[in-house]
């Protein structure tokens, strides 16, 4: 994450109220806050996050208002000296519900601002009817607030002082009433940077819960954690093979790249289930450390951007694509009139993945960063990978878009660590891979002499589409060939259905991880594993089982006494956690009073085993006690001491 | 390649000296280092043995296995061991494997290890969860589904610097290394994530020393034996520069001071009912990072503490301060065997499923005795009532059979909260420190980004901005086309004849 709110970056700003509102920061733009007014966007571009920021009176000549960031000590003198008032009388700070009766004393301090002129309230216990108490009208309220003088402090003063029944207020009353005014009419708001965990509070607190599953911010930590997933490994791309040999490059054009590979190859890869418009893919993402862009990456995609947008006015005429196209022709040239490999060897010497100085910079991205490549080259890592696996052709990840990654456009620069570290593929792709268009597609092939002969719109559609078939091939086979370590899901399918086909892809020991927002589900999963069918899938084998390998049985297809293999997952649990929020406050400290409802959430954890060959007989009687046991044991070492 | 940690690249099978886990059932996993060696060890002819309830096994029969294999019990003599030795057996619930080979094992070198009939366990690749659920208690355990919301709070990401104070028994430690693991620093110079962490126990502090680096995590964890009240959180004079701080220390406040930006004014300090810190203001360093906000969270179990800690972070400046507790349950999935067809279990209660069912076994009562008391009556009443009873058997047929078939099948699948429940772990309070913002930065700031050019308005509009906004795109649509289109006259017609006009030339 940047120091700095970066031009062009997702923010969210706080109101005083508490609720978030997401914007991406346009450089020369004014940014309204409703009525709370509005000030430039370039005030808070290139300044650092969370800093609370006020908004000022317009000054003479300026036409805009400008900003003044509030100190902590200014925003807590309130409940600072509060605090102070009754530590200093002596008296033990009372709890609310006996303040009405522990107040003899009539007067209290405490809780004016010093700035807006003292407002004495005495306190009494006489019944409030607040409603009727306000003698500002709406009219005058409307008319300051449209004055807009010293950020509503003003107005919020004001509206205290013309209250009738402020002094009938006890010291907890009015505060509450204090709070309630400032909250609507201060003009104050701090600038958050909208990573995962705001995000996700704003999308299930303020936006849509339904669209990402109510899948609260435990939830997320949970699901990462059980799942354990993390930081899997430096970045290892195809390069690091291709300089091996020649045989590689055969392989490679074949898609069957993976296999003579040594199988440490493959750690840190997790495979996701996502309908949650690409949360989860980006709580994941966010834990491998591929999510965000790094300073370095922005800037070359920034100057990229700028110098396409440049080019384009000079060439009118011509479509974006055709522009491109004959920018990226200096690098695809040598591609289509040489050798393949040669082009390889000159790429490995200049050592791209990772640029070193600034004019090797230049080179690649004049040529639209991609199209370094030889079509061919796998643009994917091979460590510290997302594999998501989606129900419709085309994968839901609109989320992604807050942290700048569009999957469905292809033309987009490698720039972004999502373009190396995410792949994805559909169901039919996974399991019926034959049926796949492109998969099953011959590789488009066409000589350099046929190609110099085509307009430049041909050919690039010639290499997009052998591209893609590099890509598509990859990912089929090398999510197909499993060991992966782990599985995170946040799916609204039947968990039963998707185990079926995931938990084989799995590497010995590998997590999993659960979420759903019912228990229901998971409960109708927990039981496929449950102790009896255990047991019973050992002593009893059903018939279709008998006789049939280790290998066979991890494809079992379920029948309706064993939907799942039982023998493939270990410690199958569920559970639910939900925070609560505190009021803390000096003498005023308690849960908060309300909170969100909906959907509980549920995450199922268990681990992906490898059962030994033939008949396990268990050993000794499952004890439900642990002291129970811990007496046996005890029993059994004297036994053999004496 | 093995100088990478287990919890952080297990890879696919066990190796020597590394740490795996033995899983015996939910809660009752043993935390094992794989040793090999083909030498007795303990008295063992086998080398390294772990027993369990389930069984023992010999470390060879673990080394070089794919990551969670299950494997068998070996047929082990822990009998005769024990009496030679005189030193006390672990756990010695293996009476049948012990009395299968107890006469003949000697000091014979490694010899062929046979399986047991029965018993097993599965190997697990460490995790910090594992780890958490089986570590040895030092002190109170931060929990998963604790450590995972701070951690996700607190934003421990690849790359960061974390500073935990109380290291404990090292759960925390453990996940945290995890969240900020982004690979091994390869210079001096290269900044990668790491674990700052501060322990004031000193045998908590060997000992968590030890297993760190049995772990091969030394080189991601950085464990200072130090009283943070008052020594701070320099290490060698050299700041952590941390973005995220953890405190799980007994009184928070006394800490916080340290874990400032500037030194604190002694006003700041003394009003709080603290004493100053030494040394003068231009020798101040501060261990947080100076151009990132630092996310910080403790853990205290009391809500007095809490008070006394926020009232703190208030007067040091610390923003957006929230106190949340987490309440975690595991949930239990059973089958509820009730009907009078279950099959008879312990604990099944044999009561009526249904109504229906309440019915049929009155009416079969009632009938019984009915027919115990009719003997005497004539036929007329005993054909109805075999009529009756026909009835009856034919309706429960239907329903009698079919949960008979298998019993984990049978019954009613239900959920329900754990036993035992952690109603209270500790409050967790989170609270965040803005970087410093001199007037000299936003001076240079405001040169860089100049204001009073705005072009246009974002954010929340009100109706009438959001209405002149789409009419100013119509327009804007509308002027693009006819620029494309060569004949100019196209703006003075309407938008639908210029944009088919523009299509047919």
């Amino acid at each position: 994450m940047h120091s700095l709110v970066e031009p062009n970056a997702w923010v969210a700003l706080k109101m005083p109220a508490g609720n978030l509102r997401v914007l991406e920061i346009a450089p020369n733009t004014t940014i309204s806050l409703g009525k709370y007014g509005s000030f430039p966007s370039n005030l808070i571009i290139h300044r650092p996050y969370h800093l609370t920021y006020e908004l000022q009176d317009k000054q003479a000549p300026e036409t805009f208002n400008r900003l003044r960031i509030v100190p902590a000590s200014e925003l807590y003198s309130d409940i600072l000296s509060s605090g102070e008032v009754s530590s200093s009388t002596g008296e033990a700070t009372p709890v609310s519900e006996d303040a009405e009766n522990a107040v003899p004393t009539g007067i209290e301090y405490s809780l004016v601002d010093p700035d807006s002129g003292a407002v004495v309230a005495t306190t009494n216990r006489a019944e409030l009817d607040a409603s009727a108490r306000q003698t500002l009208t709406m009219e005058e309220i409307e008319e300051l607030k449209k004055d807009g003088t010293d950020s509503g402090k003003d107005l919020i003063a004001k509206l205290m002082l013309s209250h009738t029944a402020i002094e009938q207020k006890t010291q907890y009353s009015l505060a509450k009433y204090k709070l309630l005014k400032t909250k609507k009419y201060i003009r104050r708001f701090s600038v958050l940077p909208l990573d995962v965990a705001l995000l996700d509070h704003w999308l299930v607190e303020e936006k849509d819960p339904t669209r990402v599953m109510d899948m609260r911010e435990e939830m997320i930590g949970l699901l990462g954690c059980w799942a354990n997933v993390h930081f899997g490994g430096e970045e290892r791309c195809k390069t690091d093979v291709l300089t091996t040999g020649g045989q590689d490059e055969v392989e490679q054009e074949h898609g069957q790249d993976q296999e003579e590979q040594e199988p440490e190859q493959s750690t840190g890869r997790w495979l996701v289930v996502d309908d949650t418009g690409g949360l989860l893919v980006a709580a994941m993402a966010e834990r491998m450390g591929v999510l965000y862009q790094s300073e370095k990456d922005k800037a070359i995609e920034a100057q990229r951007k700028a110098r396409l947008s440049k080019q384009r006015p000079h060439e009118p005429g011509s479509q974006p694509t055709a522009a491109t196209d004959g920018q990226s022709d200096p690098a695809i040239k040598p591609a289509v009139g040489q050798v393949e490999s040669e082009i390889k060897v000159e790429i490995e010497d200049q050592d791209p993945t990772r640029p070193q100085s600034p004019e090797t910079n230049k080179k690649q991205y004049n040529g639209e960063g991609r199209q370094r490549w030889n079509d061919l080259h796998v643009p994917f890592s091979q460590t510290n990978t997302l594999t998501l696996i989606h129900a419709n052709s085309q994968p839901n990840l609109s989320t992604l878009r807050y942290y700048d990654f569009d999957i469905t456009n292809p033309s987009q620069g490698q720039t972004h660590p999502l373009a190396k570290h995410l792949m994805t593929l559909s169901w039919l792709q996974l399991l019926e891979p034959q049926l796949d268009s492109t998969y099953n597609s011959e590789l488009p092939t066409a000589t350099p002499d046929e190609l110099k002969t085509w307009k430049g719109t041909k050919r690039g559609t010639y290499h997009r589409k052998r591209r893609r078939w590099a890509k598509v091939r990859h990912t089929i086979d090398s999510t197909r060939q499993g060991e992966f370590s782990g599985l995170v899901v946040a799916s609204s399918m039947d968990p039963v259905s998707i185990m079926r086909h995931t938990v084989p892809l799995l590497a010995g020991g590998a997590p999993i991880a659960i979420y759903s927002p019912s228990v229901e589900p998971l409960t109708k999963l927990a039981d496929c594993y449950s102790v009896a069918r255990r047991a019973a899938w050992v002593a009893h084998p059903p018939e279709e089982a008998i006789g049939k390998s280790i290998e066979e049985l991890e494809q079992w297809a379920g029948t309706d006494e064993f939907p799942l293999n039982p023998s493939l997952v270990l410690g199958a649990s569920i559970q639910t956690s939900r925070v609560r929020k505190w009021q803390v406050l000096p003498g005023r400290t308690h849960p908060v009073m309300t909170s969100r409802g909906g959907a509980e959430g549920y995450v199922f954890t268990a681990w992906r085993v490898k059962p030994a060959e033939g008949k396990v007989e268990a050993r000794g009687k499952a004890r439900p006690k642990k002291r129970k046991a811990e007496e046996v044991d005890q029993v059994g070492q004297d036994g053999t001491g004496s | 390649m093995s100088s990478i940690s287990p919890f952080l690249d297990s890879g696919l099978v066990t190796t020597p000296d590394t740490l795996a886990l033995v899983h015996l059932s939910r809660d009752n996993i043993q935390p094992v280092y794989l040793r090999e060696g083909s030498g007795s060890v303990d008295g063992y002819a086998e080398g390294a043995v772990i027993n369990t309830r389930f069984g023992s096994f010999p470390h060879s029969t673990l080394i070089n296995k794919p990551w969670g294999s299950q494997i068998r019990a070996s047929i082990v003599d822990t009998g005769s061991r024990g009496r030679k030795k005189k030193v006390e057996a672990e756990d010695n619930d293996t009476e049948g494997t012990g009395a299968g080979s107890g006469a003949g094992a000697g000091a014979g070198p490694a010899k062929d290890l046979k399986t047991a009939s029965s018993g097993f366990i599965h190997l697990l690749p460490p995790t910090p969860e594992l780890w958490t659920t089986s570590l040895p208690h030092r002190t109170q355990v931060v929990y998963t589904p604790d450590y995972s919301y701070i951690l996700h709070r607190i934003r421990a990401r690849p790359g960061m610097h974390i500073i935990e104070a109380g290291a404990g028994s090292g759960s925390f430690t453990h996940a945290s290394v995890r969240a900020v693991y982004n690979g091994h620093p390869r210079t001096t110079e290269d900044r990668r994530g790491k674990v700052w962490s501060f322990e004031f126990n000193e045998e908590r502090y060997h000992k968590m020393k030890q297993e760190i680096e049995g772990h091969r995590l030394d080189e991601l964890v950085q464990m200072t034996h130090r009283d943070v009240y008052n020594d701070g959180f320099l290490v060698d004079g050299q700041s952590p520069e941390a973005e995220c701080v953890f405190l799980d220390l007994p009184a928070p406040w006394r800490a916080l001071p340290h874990l400032a930006r500037r030194k604190p004014t002694p006003s700041q300090l003394a009003s709080g009912g603290l004493d100053c810190l030494g040394g003068s203001d231009s020798e101040w360093k501060s261990p947080l990072r100076a151009d990132r906000t630092v996310y910080l969270c403790t853990f205290s179990p009391c809500i007095e503490q809490v008070t006394k800690t926020v009232e703190i972070m208030r007067r040091l400046g610390w923003m957006d301060i929230e106190t949340v507790e987490v309440a975690h349950r595991r949930i239990n999935v059973v089958r509820e065997k009730i009907g009078l067809n279950m099959p008879t279990e312990r604990g099944v209660n044999q009561v009526p499923g249904s109504v229906a069912e309440a019915l049929r076994k009155l009416k079969e009562v009632e009938c019984r005795s009915k027919e115990f008391h009719s003997q005497d009556q004539d036929t007329d009443t005993d054909t109805k009532i075999n009529e009756d009873e026909e009835a009856l058997n034919e309706a429960g047929q239907g329903t009698e059979d079919a949960p008979m078939a298998k019993p984990w099948t049978a019954g009613r699948l239900v959920h329900r909260t754990e036993a035992e429940l952690k109603t209270h772990t500790s409050y967790l309070t989170f609270a965040i420190l803005p970087q410093e913002w001199s007037e000299e930065q936003e001076a240079a700031a405001f040169e860089k980004w100049p204001c009073g050019k705005e072009n246009k308005v974002i954010g929340s509009l009100d109706k009438e901005a959001r209405k002149q906004e789409k009419r100013e795109m119509l327009q804007g649509k509308k002027r693009k086309k006819p620029q494309n289109d060569a004949s100019a006259d196209a703006e003075d017609a309407g938008a639908g004849p210029a944009l088919k006009r523009s299509k047919a030339t």
